[in-house]
């Protein structure tokens, strides 16, 4: 409790005072931005997972950044006092009161620039290289190294660069790296509208630790054609990696990943399409490491991301050693032209993925990993009445293709959002999730309250009613999760406080899910910037 | 490292209000092309950060469509929506906010470069800058109604040239 007090009344200290500084006519500006999550653990005997020992996990962050003309530099300081339970960066870095700083300065002119220290970058879709820091996760894989790029007008466009991986608290001993090309024959050839791009990338991992000096090096490549024209998109990328031998990927084949993206707009009208196959292509950072952060390169679920409780609860996740698979949106809107307070925005969505091989399944067949139909249908009546209605129908693989076994969900939901006045309003969510498989039915609710600018309130749960199958053989927990909480935000300051019971379930951001034990906890998080 | 925050406290300490520049970072537009947020100078602009993911952005970009006709009789202004959805969203966010809104300049911020240059580390954020590149107002989070703070900082803003 004393840590939690110290960090509230230390971000309290910064936050009074966060204005952004300047040093002077000409002697620039200092800006930044801080975040604090905070969880105080309690025990509860409804729950299978204990509280941690420490009974608290704060992860914190302080940036701040400087910039005059053209050059610019940074500093972030993480603290984990400790980490917050589920987060790897708890189990495989230092666990406790951990400080990690992470610099960076950069020199940025019309056509070219500099960076050295902290890197993050990706090329082209991210297939073969990226570097991101993802909070949420706790996942930050950035190199420490040096970054150039050079372009000449809007023709050409090059960048390269290397530097020691990060995983969780420590930098690895291994180096990675690579190079970016970039031909705009849009420009080349004078179009007036629209782009067109041929792109080309080539990455590599250095890492003597693998034995045989030509395992050390890994290779990565990939071109790219992308076009938009006349509302029609068109992307594609193919992208070749050598045989990987670090342990977490032992592989003795070599990887590739292919990916396809068609879209038409016109008018208030819009499809896209995009599909994908990935063969072999989870690239540790390194030789060694563990965990889910240990990835070089980014390979996303391309599937649709929920914001309602129940049509998140089994979230895709890509196998990385083979899968194929796609998805289709359809996003229409009609706005009233008589009072613009009235619209129908209509989605629909469509989504699968199998494994690629069949000797990935016990069956010998190829086996569906996924599949997500859903449509919602918003519907703002006038200035107060806004409801949205959303059905989505959900098959997962639990055993990740390997048997032949899929569990179906068919999840509904209400959403009815109503303004008392220019300023008070509230949102009610009703959400079912029917199914005679895994852990039967959920039913969830959701009342917020807000009253502009500044607070918010909120309750929430999440019932788990459990059903009894064809077999008369009962699935389900009876498990409830609860949430009551509210924040205050002035101006670039959030201040959240919520108390409550959460289920355990990956949490995923892009293609990386993290598990997240359930726990019961209050929780503070305070984020702000200046 | 306690010099170090109480450096850090030092220099809060002393901080003076003033505005931030607009950075110069790379961003990609709705055609595809790559261009510098700097670019967008010149007309007072109101800028949303959103995703696909984020629910409040959404809404508060919706709500700032119900009323756009109505703002811009009285100042001249742009919205710019920029989209933080990496390379997993980035696709639909566009299909989107072409169907959604012609009304807002749309700029896709997949790696998040321009993001962590203005220090966003929370969406929904907004910004007000002014016709130099000024950064004049900033607000985090949305609850229906805080709209309002967004254009009356730009109609101040356009009565003082």
């Amino acid at each position: 409790m004393k840590r939690l007090i110290f960090s509230v009344v230390a971000l309290c200290s910064l936050l009074s005072a966060s204005a952004q500084i300047t040093l002077g006519e000409k002697g620039g500006v200092i800006s930044g931005s801080i975040e604090s999550n905070n969880i105080v653990y309690f025990n509860d005997k409804a729950l299978s997972t204990p509280a941690p020992d420490t009974h608290f996990g704060s992860n914190d962050y302080i940036k701040v950044d400087y910039a005059i003309d053209r050059f610019s530099a940074g500093i972030q300081l993480e603290t984990y006092l400790p980490a917050l339970q589920g987060y790897e960066i708890g189990n495989y870095g230092k666990q406790f009161k951990v400080l990690t700083p992470m610099v960076y300065a950069q020199w940025q002119d019309k056509s070219y620039s500099v960076t050295v220290g902290n890197l993050y970058d990706q090329f082209g879709n991210g297939l073969i290289f990226r570097t991101f820091e993802d909070r949420q996760l706790g996942f930050n894989n950035t190199l420490l190294g040096v970054r150039a790029t050079a372009n000449i007008g809007n023709y050409v466009a090059v960048k390269a660069l290397y530097g020691r991986p990060r995983l969780y608290t420590n930098y690895k001993s291994c180096w990675a790296g690579g190079a970016d090309l970039s031909l705009s024959l849009g420009d080349m050839f004078g179009m007036k509208q629209g782009s067109l791009f041929i792109e080309g990338s080539y990455a590599n991992r250095m890492d003597d630790q693998i034995g045989k000096a030509t395992d050390n090096l890994l290779n990565m490549y990939s071109a790219r054609l992308n076009m938009d024209i006349a509302g029609v998109t068109l992307r594609g990328e193919y992208a070749g990696k050598g045989i990987d031998k670090s342990n977490a990927s032992n592989s003795s084949d070599k990887g590739k990943a292919i990916y396809g993206e068609l879209g038409y707009s016109v008018g208030n009208f819009s499809f896209t399409a995009m599909g994908r196959v990935l063969d072999k292509m989870g690239t540790p950072l390194c030789a060694t490491g563990n965990g889910t952060g240990n990835t070089l390169n980014y390979l996303p679920a391309l599937t649709r991301q929920y914001t309602y409780m129940l049509a998140n609860l089994n979230p895709y996740q890509v196998n990385v050693e083979g899968e194929v698979g796609g998805q289709a949106d359809f996003y229409y809107s009609y706005r009233s032209k008589t009072n613009r307070y009235r619209y129908w925005n209509i989605h629909a969505n469509y989504s699968t993925y199998y494994t690629l091989r069949k000797s990935q399944s016990k069956s010998g067949n190829r086996e569906r990993l996924w599949q997500d139909i859903n449509v919602d249908v918003e519907r703002q009546w006038g200035k107060k009445l806004k409801t949205t209605l959303l059905y989505s129908f959900q098959e997962w693989n639990p055993y990740h293709g390997y048997h032949h076994r899929t569990y179906v969900s068919n999840i509904f939901v209400a959403d009815v959002q109503y303004k008392f006045n220019r300023k008070t309003s509230m949102r009610v969510e009703a959400q079912y999730l029917l199914s005679g498989e895994y852990e039967g039915d959920w039913v969830a609710g959701l009342v917020e309250f807000n009253l502009a600018p500044k607070w918010s309130f909120f309750v929430s749960d999440m019932y788990n009613i459990g059903r009894t199958d064809r077999n008369g053989e009962y699935k389900g927990t009876k498990k409830n999760y609860y949430s009551v909480g509210g924040s205050y935000t002035i101006k670039r300051t959030r201040i959240q406080l919520s108390y409550g019971r959460n289920r355990a379930g990956f949490i995923c951001s892009g293609g990386v899910c993290r598990y997240s034990p359930e726990y019961n906890g209050i929780n503070i998080a305070v984020t702000s910037s200046f | 490292m306690k010099k170090l925050l109480s450096l850090i406290l030092a220099l809060f300490a002393v901080a003076t209000a003033t505005a931030q520049q607009l950075p110069d970072v790379k961003v990609e537009n709705a055609e595809g092309k790559i261009i510098s947020a700097r670019e967008l100078v010149g007309k007072p602009l109101i800028i949303c950060y959103w995703s696909i993911t984020c629910k409040p952005c959404i809404q508060e970009l919706m709500t700032i469509l119900d009323q756009i006709e109505d703002w811009k009789a009285e100042a001249d202004f742009e919205v710019v929506a920029v989209s933080v959805d990496d390379a997993r969203l980035k696709a639909t966010a566009k299909a989107k906010a072409k169907a959604f809104s012609n009304d807002f300049i749309c700029l896709f911020d997949s790696n998040q470069d321009l993001k962590r240059a203005m220090n966003v580390s929370l969406t929904p954020q907004s910004f007000v800058v002014d016709s130099k590149g000024n950064i004049v107002y900033s607000h985090t989070g949305y609850t229906p109604g805080s709209e309002q703070e967004l254009i009356d900082k730009v109609i101040a803003i356009s009565k003082k040239k």
